[in-house]
């Protein structure tokens, strides 16, 4: 394996997930290659979502390991994960409602220390960043909007902001494309390659395989909490496996 | 298209910041016109029921404002605060009857002495959110009223402890009242300064994210759990002053009111119906309730009633002004204000001309 030239950042060993009898994430292994976009697919309720869920700290895998660079975050506090470098979208977009668009991105600020956090929200370094961000995902124009106003495509796009505030080195998004209309989900693919250009890892979950097959350099198929395939799109599609898992042929 | 829209919002934005500006010398010129207005009470009240009243309303403000650090900012609804100001109280009663501590010493050292009692408490509490959170604030209080009762020895159970006054003897009753009055709105300045401070920080960002979306907020990489014990300690320490500052004015304490759930209660009213995202929403909030409160005791005597007139208060409230007076008000005059995302439709020509300025202003 020391030949291998694919760098795993992200990786787990036999993680398992129960939720009483449902072995929701059952015994996987996976690993993902940094510096790619790699996607993770497979019927509703494989548990794509539940591993997710487990890797980035939201839920205790009830055994296995989740390693991040080379260190086992198993079980680490959400908070530690995504400060270790690793951000996440959520299924069904979530964002600050009541908060405006801008404080919503200020929220993803890297903070250290208490003078660092008493320092005013409002201060010109982070604005100027997160208009940045704002402006790169085309919605510098709703900044002092509160976020419940926005429409659904634009809170899929703040949120993308949001977490890229928080600088991360690999991006998990749950679901980028779901609800969001064709326009929005042919600008979110730009955005992705083009951060996937500057060096950022993406692992995604999606249901929409013509995004998939297009934007993913490295594809793995989980069926029943476990991966049962993995490999290049194209080799990936044509795997009996998969098929089988997706069409019970 | 993109640069139509860029151009829009420039403009856009010139326009709010001079409105801004006027908005903030409103908001100045009222704070002022307020605060003259409450240091002028004594002076104006026609007598000293009159003035005490005045004194249980700025203690409610400074409670109300102590408890919105953790109601406002992480959304938390502690009903149980009682537990911190009768700590405060009883710490400061015993400092000054017991020690011989100079009484403002005392209030001040039962305050950190709260302040430190409340990070195991946030620790163990804190991990539950919602109702739970809510259950196990009115749990503490009880523990507190119960062991209070029984342990005479200490507190004086049921027949009280009494705190000597601390302006001595000679200071009579109506000035008593006037300086404490003073010493209380000075009290919810700190608190509103505190608050002030925490609210525009990175760190009062976080918990406002806490507030929305706790689990998203975690996942942005906000230490929720610590945010979160930060402003449950600060809250208790704030509280707690207000508290000591409270025995060594009425100069009595009695478990069943020093540990009382309608004493959290009001302060959950007050600051829902001033609005808990605002700064002085719980200070308007304790003006309201607890002129209400006092009021309704005038008027009901000894009955419950003016507990049922509150709970009608509080009905009216959310229903009608479910995010509090402050933001109801803003909303009434955001009315004659042209909108944040308006859409503001301009024919090529315009957009031309518009743009030829922009340019030659820049150059």
């Amino acid at each position: 394996m020391s030949s291998d030239p694919i760098k795993h950042s992200l990786a787990t060993q036999n993680l398992t997930k129960a939720f009483g009898g449902v072995r929701a994430v059952d015994n996987a292994t996976v690993s993902f290659h940094e510096g790619k976009i790699n996607a993770l697919i497979g019927p509703n309720g494989s548990g794509k979502t539940t591993f997710f869920n487990c890797v980035t700290g939201m839920i205790r895998p009830d055994s296995g390991t989740v390693t991040y660079q080379g260190r086992d975050v198993t079980g680490h506090a959400p908070h530690r994960i995504a400060r270790a470098g690793l951000g996440r979208s959520f299924q069904l977009c979530r964002i600050f409602p009541r908060m405006t668009v801008l404080d919503n991105v200020l929220a993803g600020v890297r903070s250290t220390g208490l003078v660092h956090r008493l320092r005013g929200a409002h201060n010109p370094d982070d604005i100027a960043r997160a208009r940045e961000l704002l402006a790169r995902v085309g919605i510098e124009h709703l900044e002092r909007s509160e976020a419940r106003d926005i429409s659904y495509g634009q809170q899929k796009l703040l949120e993308l902001a949001g977490v890229l505030m928080a600088e991360p080195d690999t991006i998990m998004l749950d679901e980028p494309a779901g609800g969001v209309n064709p326009a929005l989900i042919g600008r979110i693919a730009t955005l992705v390659r083009e951060l996937n250009a500057e060096g950022r890892t993406f692992v995604i979950v999606e249901h929409n395989m013509e995004l998939v097959m297009s934007l993913s350099d490295h594809v793995v198929v989980f069926d029943r909490g476990r991966p049962i395939a993995s490999g290049a799109p194209a080799d990936v599609q044509n795997d009996p496996r998969v098929l089988e898992a997706y069409l019970g042929v | 298209m993109l640069s139509a829209s860029r151009h829009k919002t420039a403009t856009h934005q010139e326009g709010r910041t001079s409105s801004g500006r006027s908005v903030l010398v409103a908001k100045l010129v009222a704070a002022a016109v307020a605060l003259g207005l409450v240091l002028a009470f004594p002076a104006l009240a026609p007598d000293p029921f009159i003035l005490s009243v005045g004194v249980v309303i700025a203690s409610y403000a400074a409670l109300a404002v102590a408890w919105n650090f953790v109601g406002g900012m992480t959304g938390y609804i502690s009903l149980g605060h009682a537990a911190y100001s009768g700590l405060g109280g009883y710490g400061t009663a015993l400092l000054v009857t017991e020690a011989g501590v100079n009484p403002w010493v005392s209030m001040i050292v039962a305050a950190v002495l709260v302040g430190v009692a409340a990070v195991p408490i946030g620790i163990a509490s804190l991990r539950v959110r919602g109702a739970s959170f809510v259950i196990v604030s009115i749990a503490l209080v009880l523990i507190l009223l119960l062991v209070a009762q029984s342990w005479s020895d200490v507190t004086g159970g049921s027949n009280g402890l009494r705190v000597p006054r601390p302006f001595g003897t000679d200071v009579l009753r109506p000035e008593q009242h006037e300086r404490f009055f003073y010493l209380f709105v000075a009290l919810t300045l700190v608190a509103l300064v505190l608050w002030w401070v925490i609210d525009r920080s990175r760190l009062g960002t976080g918990l406002k994210a806490i507030r929305e979306d706790e689990d998203k907020a975690q996942a942005l990489g906000v230490p929720t759990f610590a945010y979160k014990l930060v402003v449950f300690v600060v809250s208790a320490f704030m509280t707690a002053m207000a508290g000591g500052m409270y025995a060594l004015w009425f100069g009595s304490l009695d478990p069943i009111f020093q540990f009382s759930i309608l004493t959290g209660s009001y302060l959950v009213l007050m600051s829902l119906l001033g609005g808990v995202r605002s700064l002085l929403g719980p200070v308007v909030g304790a003006v309201i309730v607890g002129y209400a409160v006092e009021f309704f005791k005038t008027q009901y005597g000894d009955t419950q009633l003016h507990l049922v007139a509150l709970g009608l208060l509080l009905a009216l409230v959310v229903l009608f002004m479910p995010d509090g007076v402050i933001p109801w008000v803003t909303a009434q005059f955001d009315r004659f204000r042209p909108g944040d995302t308006s859409i503001r439709e301009v024919d090529a020509a315009q957009l031309a001309e518009e743009r030829k300025a922009l340019e030659e202003a820049k150059s």
